[in-house]
């Protein structure tokens, strides 16, 4: 499928819990998604070079991520500085992971896909620094296109402002994969907004899933 | 420290149904002797002397002096009727029992196609793999929309205030789906409720969720 550079959110950030990690996809491909104990987010390819398992399976430590396979253990840079079963070696600076530039913005995690290595490090453009209420990440089993257009026809590029239940609410898309995609939405109020509304927001987009599947009855 | 009763439980180690009791065994502190039960590929519970237990065939089978029950739900209400005087895990308030009563039949109902996809995985049974993991995902989906409600709604457990054993039942269907091919990536609320359920007092694993936390 057709990978267009720019910022993508992979996650509330609410949902990223400090240490713990996740796994998700962008165009396909599979990323780990992981906050440390201090809190900084890291978005790396979901892949230990040791046996290829998946990171995300594995489990944070402070500021490190180690595989659930053997143990090793990677720093916030993907370096790899631990190999349990060989407590005393120097690990070497070709064991590393691929990492992604990566922000939180508008209560989201962002990950910057298809930058030159060299690249400066921009924040992602739509998502200034608005207060806000994280609402839900919803998964559907439609392709991201078919759902920009659902929200109006917007890019998958950046958060899109739609009405939900009478509500603005802002939407990033996440492309999963050719048939998969997620919506990540949050609420342009305070953190301290009511949780009825919060609740009928919620309720809401199970409505606004079922209709862009096309399952209504 | 466990309490000293005196359980017998006949389980499989790998087996998501008896893991469903030793979570409530391990939630309420009681303390139980395991007799191993060769289900795969034995299939030992069919003959006798299991078959006299429990004319189903099936485990988990627990056995209380003269009580003796199959049926990990039910296993899981008597559990919390008879050995949790403060009522919190099947709770007494009657919304909050008919919501755990409700997400307890989810489990053994909706639920089954998430056993048999593991079963189909794991040992072979016969089944149709892309149906059953279709059903299964369906069936997370509404577990998902229910917690993340919930979650924003302030509660952090399926039915009731607290955590019942609608969770301890709902658990293990979900924190295994990988052993049939469904990763958690579409269920950011239940990968939170899980790490939740992880941290009960109490909680044990079993083999395919790992031990680190």
């Amino acid at each position: 499928m057709d990978e267009p550079d720019g910022w993508y959110a992979v996650a509330l950030g609410a949902d990223i819990e400090p240490s713990t990690s996740a796994g998700t996809r962008l165009f396909g491909h599979e990323l780990v998604v992981w906050r440390d104990a201090a809190g900084a987010v890291h978005v790396w390819e979901d892949r230990c070079p040791h046996r290829g398992m998946r990171l995300s399976f594995g489990f944070v430590r402070g500021d490190h991520i180690a595989c659930l396979y053997h143990g090793w253990r990677y720093d916030a840079a993907g370096q790899c500085r631990f190999i349990p079963a060989h407590p005393d070696l120097d690990v070497s600076p070709m064991i590393r992971t691929r990492t992604y530039p990566c922000r939180e913005r508008a209560g989201l995690i962002w990950v910057r896909w298809g930058a030159p290595a060299d690249a400066p490090e921009t924040a992602p453009d739509a998502a200034e620094a608005v207060p806000v209420s994280p609402l839900r990440s919803l998964y559907l089993d439609a392709p991201a296109a078919r759902l920009a257009v659902a929200l109006g026809g917007a890019g998958s590029d950046g958060l899109t402002r739609i009405d939900l239940d009478g509500s603005s609410v802002l939407v990033a898309v996440q492309p999963l994969a050719a048939e998969a995609s997620a919506a990540h939405i949050v609420v342009p109020v305070p953190p301290d907004a009511p949780a009825a509304d919060l609740a009928r927001l919620a309720a809401a987009c199970v409505a606004l899933r079922r209709s862009i599947e096309g399952a209504v009855p | 420290m466990n309490r000293a009763v005196n359980l017998r439980l006949y389980d499989y180690e790998l087996d998501e149904n008896g893991y469903k009791v030793r979570l409530a065994l391990g939630a309420l502190g009681l303390a139980c002797e395991t007799v191993a039960v060769d289900m795969v590929p034995g299939a030992e519970q069919t003959r006798s002397p299991l078959i006299d237990l429990n004319p189903l065939g099936t485990l988990p089978i627990l056995v209380d002096g003269a009580t003796v029950l199959r049926e990990a739900e039910a296993i899981l209400a008597y559990l919390a009727r008879r050995y949790d005087p403060a009522g919190t895990w099947l709770p007494q308030e009657p919304a909050a029992f008919g919501e755990t009563l409700m997400w307890l039949a989810f489990a053994t109902r909706e639920l089954h196609a998430a056993s048999l996809a593991r079963r189909a995985a794991l040992f072979d049974h016969p089944g149709d793999g892309p149906d059953l993991e279709r059903r299964a995902r369906a069936a997370f989906r509404i577990m998902e929309d229910h917690i993340v409600l919930r979650g924003v709604s302030g509660a952090d457990w399926f039915a009731g205030t607290g955590p019942t054993i609608a969770d301890l039942a709902l658990f293990p269907a979900f924190a295994l789906s990988r052993d049939f091919g469904i990763d958690h990536e579409a269920y950011p609320g239940l990968r939170r409720w899980s790490r939740r359920v992880r941290g009960l007092p109490g909680f044990c694993t079993m083999p395919g969720i790992p031990d680190y936390h």
